[in-house]
């Protein structure tokens, strides 16, 4: 780790870690999963959590943020049909 | 974002999911206006491994905490205000100089991001999450935190019900040093357990 250690810094938190997203469609979709699990689960992040640990048990090589892309769109397709308007 | 996301490229199949998922959750009313922007900018910068640097500090610096802390992680940790989902049940494992903590998750990534921010890309990675089960001491060395002597090493599997986050020893000639000096020592790492201090 290339941490850099400044004892006044402490209010930047990354200067920790690595960035946490590679590109922006990883975050874009840790953003969406966020959004079902708030606004379709009501907070519950289980249904999502065990679409995830079905995404990597299937494919165990398979980068991670599309394990977590298959995960919601396996979680997406459980979600009732919106009513037509 | 890395330096290759500012260059021109072909739309990735995956980039198309994720456009596809985004254009049908808007759709549906689940992903409300600036939310996107909103979460990823509170996980990079808000919510980072500088919530669990101050929990570690405070327990460094005040004995009735760190005991209320190791007896009760969710709650200590709650006092100084951070808690939330993947946060619900906070077990804080202390290194000393006989035991070295190390966490992991093997069934996917379960990471406390209340304390510790968004997990680095070589935990949810599956060399990781299998190798630190099989043989800890090797790949802890290889990651440069080689342990002294013959320290054991407990490895603890994080799941959806239990969380966990090293408390790493203080280090020594830091007797001086103010709660906020000593949260500035305290990196992600070794609130991992794959970093001594």
């Amino acid at each position: 780790m290339s941490a850099q250690l400044s004892l006044s810094g402490i209010d930047l938190p990354r200067r920790n870690g690595e960035l946490a997203f590679d590109a922006p469609w990883q975050s874009t979709v840790f953003a969406l999963a966020a959004a079902v699990v708030e606004h379709a689960f009501g907070g519950d992040q289980e249904p999502f959590r065990r679409q995830l640990i079905k995404a990597i048990a299937t494919q165990p090589g398979r980068p991670y943020w599309e394990s977590w892309t298959a995960a919601l769109e396996a979680l997406v397709d459980t979600l009732p049909e919106p009513l037509a308007t | 974002m890395s330096q290759e996301a500012h260059h021109p490229a072909a739309v990735s199949p995956v980039e198309r999911r994720v456009a596809t998922l985004e254009a049908l959750l808007t759709e549906r009313g689940l992903v409300p206006e600036g939310f996107i922007e909103e979460i990823t900018c509170r996980y990079e910068s808000e919510i980072g491994p500088m919530n669990g640097a101050k929990v570690v500090a405070r327990a460094w610096t005040d004995p009735a905490y760190k005991q209320r802390l190791l007896a009760d992680g969710t709650a200590a940790i709650a006092e100084l205000g951070f808690g939330g989902p993947e946060g619900d049940h906070m077990v804080v494992v202390e290194n000393t100089p006989a035991v070295h903590n190390v966490i992991v998750c093997t069934l996917c990534s379960c990471y406390p991001w209340p304390v510790l921010g968004l997990p680095p890309a070589w935990y949810k990675d599956p060399p990781y999450r299998a190798r630190m089960v099989r043989e800890p001491r090797a790949l802890l060395a290889e990651m440069g935190c080689p342990l002294v002597g013959d320290a054991e090493i407990r490895v603890w599997d994080s799941s959806a019900e239990v969380r966990y986050l090293v408390l790493p020893e203080r280090p020594p000639g830091t007797e001086g040093m103010t709660e906020a000096e000593l949260a500035g020592l305290v990196t992600r790492d070794s609130m991992i357990g794959v970093a001594r201090l």
